[in-house]
């Protein structure tokens, strides 16, 4: 109970220079939000500089050249269709981020709107809202995007609109529950008392006081979007065969592991590291934020 | 600062603090919470920690178990309890100290008692061996047996307080810590505790270290004081030499913010703490009637909160609501505010019907009636800077006509706070709690309303702020001709500030009148309870009131009052009975 | 109690009620006429319609969802449409050989999970508490199907001690698939027990910092008694709910492993249902998991119930 009064000096400035400041300050203070950001931020450059970094075609087949090891031409060696590993893996992060930053944005985004709005209206349409989440929450989501594909083709729009409708449901709560902390908060009320509409409060109010349960919820759940869909490209539901895509390219070389170990290996590594990249950050920016609750002894 | 021992008077001290020094590590530098602090306590006396919100006394007292918070560490001096250093007991021993030797009082017994156990066993495990039911009986709870086997969820604040002392004294410790022990009790309840605790230790002769904020509750428990500012000692002595003659001028200022019951207006504190009353502002009698409420009912689902009340608020005057939790008078407050319905009765304004909710009322009417909330912490969004706090009803209700306009008004509404307007780009993390709750009133205030309701707007401020805020809604009332309602349960505060006083009870108003004439004269025994039970901050003060025994409501629906003249009127009661009509 | 027990149990219903609706309409929405499926693009007019008739598609939609619901209800699913067995039989072969994975995992993700949640959260920042959360951390950021890929490369090939295959079909008895489940039920806890750790880690945390354990510290209880007796109680509260999830979880975790290692289970049956268009077996297994997710949800509620006192004695005078 005992706060002591801290007040950094550095904050008179303006909203802009004042939200940089506080950017600056969490990352300062949070090493593996900084750890996790900067192997995010790779992976995004790879992804966008896979041309520059690497001179073979990710989807040019080379018969004569099929399931070479390591060496000074192929740094990760190639794989049973004789096409450059590193090449694959480097570009394959262009589906895995592409597909999974849309949909998890649009995800994020429909949550936080249905989350807030069923913590502000509460009553019945909270009620109904949650039946119905629960009740697509109960369905596997593996299975629902299983039939979304193949309903609907194994595009990446299909993908985008599948995970959204598996996600969404998951952010609502989240973002309900945060919503639900602020709602009671005296500045809503007080808002409330000077007859403000829903919008306005909500615009005002309560979204400022969410944006870090939303930024951790769009870390989070982008790693869970990342890897849903390599689980269903190593399916064989996801990305189409040529297109260099890490979940599909373990699902080709598995059988060969024993041969050309790097084919499976390199894939796994580019996979794992952007997923522990986004928890870390996710990790890093709740913990700098207390999204986890954890209360410290002040 | 060297005198600390002296008060105690030869014996060897049984709890001795030597130049402790604490620190936390925060953004990674340590941040020291309590300098060189020295302290001792000789057997069978009470220590007194005084001190305002961050002052250490809290992180002072715990140390005497042993224990520090989480990323705390002892950065120089020594704690010795019966001559040995607690710092460097082996976990046994540290185990064996704490219960056995020492043993605490937390702030909140509600936080304190694990919630998933029964209160039997929870006492049961702190040790020694005097049956559950005698420490119970002890504590002077009623049929121990049957609660012991209760869980805490099932009891009231102040039964939870009393199993936790019973918790404390199960093994028979030399010393007690009470670390603010009834912060969050009502008065009457706050001061059954302390009459335990006080007779506690002396049956057992315990010596005790009591944290407190609340000088009232030093002056009546404690020996000796220490006084506590930013984890220093500023003055220590024995509690009657402190009280009657404070040395430190920071002691001197706390002692005179301390609103008493016998002010006949409001005290303004000099920087040095000189103390003067300031006469209250006399409200000119043609000074129209803002809001007036008749037979207000107010219901939360099927329990009724308020009561058929009546009042009347004229221009430039305070009305003061006082009574317990629960009593209705926060309810009312929201109600009048807009937040709740009421159920019945009529709640009018000048130009129009307050009986409905905010968002119905026509927009002119609305800014004419604003609230103050209790905690400012949680009344300003923490991500938005004060200046737009206030900056946000200027244009909605429409008194500024541009952005520019805007920040201009609201830089004038924050000086009119006292404030100074460069603290308008602050979040209201930035500010202190002072600050804080001065934006909360400039935000009502730029409604440019004709009335203001502030609801405990004090509580939650330390005693030295709390005498500036009161300060400036007083200036505020005689400024802009102000009717204000003033929500408190704090007598002492109330005396000072309203002009007329009514006392809510179980949402029933049971008496009401001018200060004056209630203060002088209290009429309904409910009113002499809770002037008896209030406590002033000085070691030979008499209660303002004799408590009176059992009684019975006795008012009938066309015979509710005893009018004793001048607006001074009180619910119809009786004694008890076995003693007939009085 | 008896009020809440019985609201919280209508909700449950309530909830499978909706969810069975939403699996029918969105397999209803599906493209494609199913008679055409069954017979083939070049099927004649006369045929598809014989067989709509037979398969009572020409029925309105409420009417055949009422006949679902009905028949599921006494454990009639239908006939698959590929098989031309029982759904029901079907799904319960697959389903219990995919309960011997799920009860293994369920049985060493959750027990090792808490325990290394709460020393995680005791030893907070410390040394256990870093290399738990780093090792829990790594194990939610890697898919299924790469732990099961990298088990497969150490106990099947390296050290050819598991299957790494199931060359059984379903109606494999227990004896014959019980060296096969080992390194699927492994994949699993792996994952599964990342997030209940870190749950378990945070609530432990939150509870510890608590007033009423640090009451029960300076009480002079010894460690122990403090965690065992005032902490865990309130700590598990929260973890029962994501252990709950994670149940649920496994019915669609384990189609991927399942794949992996050929393991003839319910994901399997799923996986391969969904290649060939077999409604009424996507719509039983859709059912079926509803019902595992509600009932997994209900079952930590009522748990809840049972260890909160506050919720116990609700309605009691004080």
């Amino acid at each position: 109970m005992t706060t002591l009064d801290t007040a950094p000096v550095a904050a008179t400035a303006p909203a802009p220079t004042r939200a940089v400041v506080r950017v600056w300050r969490t990352l300062r203070s949070s090493r593996a939000a900084v750890i996790g950001l900067s192997v995010v931020t790779v992976h995004v450059l790879i992804a966008l500089l896979a041309p520059l970094l690497t001179s073979y075609d990710p989807i040019a087949n080379n018969a004569d050249e099929a399931l070479l090891g390591p060496s000074g031409a192929h740094w990760a060696g190639t794989d049973q269709y004789g096409r450059d590993v590193l090449a694959r893996v480097l570009y394959g992060g262009r589906y895995a981020l592409g597909v999974s930053v849309t949909a998890t944005l649009i995800t994020v985004a429909l949550g936080t709107v249905i989350g807030c709005a069923a913590a502000l209206r509460g009553g019945w349409f909270d009620d109904v809202l949650g039946r119905i989440l629960d009740a697509v929450l109960s369905v596997p989501a593996v299975l629902s995007l299983l039939v979304v594909v193949t309903a609907l083709g194994t595009g990446p729009s299909v993908i985008v609109l599948a995970i959204a409708v598996v996600f969404v449901p998951q952010v609502v709560r989240v973002v309900r529950g945060a919503a639900l902390a602020v709602v009671p908060q005296d500045y809503v009320t007080a808002a409330r008392a000077r007859g403000e509409g829903t919008w306005a409060i909500l615009r005002r109010e309560i979204l400022p006081n969410i944006t870090d349960v939303v930024c951790v919820e769009f870390a989070m759940r982008a790693s869970w979007v990342v890897l849903l869909i390599s689980s269903l490209s190593f399916l064989g539901f996801g990305a189409d065969p040529p297109t260099p895509d890490w979940g599909l390219m373990v699902a080709e070389n598995r059988t060969a592991i024993t041969v050309v170990p790097m084919a499976s290996l390199a894939p796994i590594i580019a996979l794992a590291t952007l997923v522990i990249g986004l928890n870390l950050a996710a990790d890093g920016l709740s913990k700098a934020w207390g999204v986890d609750r954890i209360r410290e002894g002040s | 600062m060297g005198a600390s021992g002296t008060a105690s008077s030869g014996a060897t001290p049984i709890v001795s603090v030597n130049s402790l020094s604490v620190a936390y590590r925060s953004g990674g530098r340590d941040v020291p919470v309590v300098r060189e602090v020295s302290l001792e306590v000789a057997p069978g006396r009470t220590v007194a920690l005084v001190g305002e919100s961050g002052s250490g006394k809290s992180t002072v007292a715990a140390t005497l178990l042993g224990h520090l918070r989480h990323g705390s560490r002892i950065t120089g001096g020594s704690v010795h309890i019966k001559g040995s250093d607690v710092f460097a007991l082996s976990p046994r021993e540290l185990r064996r100290l704490r219960g056995g030797t020492v043993a605490m009082v937390a702030q909140n017994a509600g936080h304190a008692l694990t919630p998933s156990m029964r209160i039997g066993r929870q006492i049961a495990e702190a040790g020694g061996d005097i049956p559950v039911v005698d420490l119970l009986d002890q504590v002077r709870l009623p049929r121990p047996a049957e609660l012991a086997r209760r869980y805490p969820h099932e009891l009231s604040g102040g039964q939870q307080q009393r199993v936790a002392i019973a918790m404390a004294i199960a093994a028979r410790p030399d010393v007690l810590v009470l670390d603010e022990p009834t912060t969050g009790l009502d008065v009457v309840t706050q001061r059954g505790v302390l009459d335990l605790i006080a007779g506690l230790r002396d049956e057992l002769g315990l010596a005790a270290v009591l944290v407190s904020h609340d000088l009232g509750v030093v002056a009546h428990l404690a020996d000796d004081v220490t006084v506590l500012r930013s984890g220093r000692v500023v003055e220590s002595s024995s509690t009657r030499t402190l009280f009657a003659t404070p040395q430190d001028p920071y002691t001197r200022k706390l002692l005179a913010s301390v609103p008493r019951l016998d002010d006949a207006g409001l005290a303004l504190v000099g920087e040095a703490g000189e103390r003067e009353v300031r006469p209250k502002a006399q409200v000119p009698v043609e000074a129209t009637v803002a809001v007036s409420a008749r037979e207000v009912t107010v219901d939360y689902g099927s329990t009724r909160a308020v009561h058929g009340v009546s009042f009347d608020v004229r221009r430039g005057e305070v009305l003061a609501l006082v009574g317990e939790s629960g009593s209705g008078k926060s309810t009312l407050a929201w109600t009048l505010a807009g937040l709740r319905t009421p159920s019945g009765g009529t709640l009018t304004h000048e130009s129009g019907d307050l009986a409905r909710p905010a968002e119905r009322r026509p927009l002119s009417l609305r800014r004419r009636v604003q609230l103050v909330f209790q905690n400012a912490d949680t009344s300003l969004n923490p991500r938005r800077s004060v200046g737009d706090a206030v900056r946000r009803p200027l244009r909605f209700f429409g008194s500024a006509t541009s952005q520019a306009d805007a920040a201009v008004r609201a830089r004038e509404l924050i000086s009119d706070v006292r404030l100074d307007p460069a603290l308008a780009d602050r979040l209201p993390a930035q500010l202190s709690g002072g600050q804080r709750q001065r934006i909360g009133i400039a935000r009502a205030l730029a409604g440019e309303p004709d009335v203001l309701i502030a609801d405990e707007i004090t509580t939650a401020l330390d005693v030295s702020v709390q005498a500036e805020v009161l300060r400036l809604l007083d200036d505020l009332r005689r400024e802009r001709r102000l009717a204000c309602l003033f929500i408190s349960h704090d007598l002492a505060v109330v005396r000072g500030i309203a002009d007329r006083v009514a006392v809510l009870r179980h949402g029933v108003v049971v008496e009401e009148g001018p200060t004056e004439a209630v203060f002088a004269s209290p009429g309904h025994p409910y009113t002499r309870q809770l002037m008896a039970a209030a406590l002033e901050p000085d070691p030979d003060a008499e209660p303002l009131a004799e408590d009176t025994a059992e009684w019975v409501d006795t008012a009938e629906p066309d015979d509710l009052w005893t009018d004793h003249g001048d607006g001074h009127r009180v619910r119809r009661w009786s004694t008890s009975v076995t003693e007939g009509n009085a | 109690m008896l009020s809440f027990l019985a609201r919280r149990i209508a909700a449950a219903l309530g909830t499978l009620l909706l969810a069975s609706v939403l699996v029918f309409l969105a397999v209803q929405a599906l493209p494609g006429d199913v008679a055409t499926q069954v017979l083939g693009k070049d099927a004649t007019p006369d045929a598809v319609a014989a067989l709509r008739g037979q398969l009572g598609l020409d029925r309105p939609a409420w009417e055949r969802y009422t006949d679902w619901v009905g028949g599921a209800l006494h454990g009639d699913f239908g006939t698959s449409l590929v098989t031309g067995k029982a759904v029901g039989g079907e799904v319960s072969a697959y389903l219990g050989n995919s309960a011997l994975i799920a009860g293994i995992t369920i049985l060493f993700a959750v027990t090792g999970s808490i325990v290394l949640g709460v020393l995680a959260g005791l030893y907070r920042d410390r040394w256990p508490d870093h290399l738990i959360s780093t090792v829990s951390l790594v194990g939610m950021s890697v898919p299924e199907f790469v732990v099961a890929t990298v088990l497969v490369l150490c106990f099947s090939i390296a050290l050819p001690w598991f299957p790494a295959v199931v060359l059984y079909g379903p109606d494999a008895s227990v004896g014959q698939l019980l060296p096969a489940v080992w390194l699927p039920a492994l994949a699993l806890a792996v994952v599964m027990a990342a997030y209940i750790v870190r749950m378990a880690r945070t609530s432990v945390i939150d509870v510890m910092a608590s007033e009423y354990v640090t009451t029960a510290r300076l009480k002079g209880l010894s460690t122990w008694r403090v965690v065992t007796r005032h902490a865990l109680p309130g700590a598990l509260l929260p973890t029962l709910h994501v252990i709950a999830l994670n149940v649920a979880w496994l019915a669609g975790g384990v189609a991927v492993v399942e794949n992996v290692f050929n393991y003839p289970g319910i994901g399997k049956l799923m996986l391969s249902s969904v290649q060939n268009r077999d409604l009424p077996v996507i719509q039983a297994i859709a059912l079926v998991s509803s019902v595992v997710y509600v009932a997994c949800n209900l079952a930590a509620d009522l748990a809840t119930m049972a260890l909160n006192p506050k919720l116990r004695t609700r309605g009691r005078t004080r």
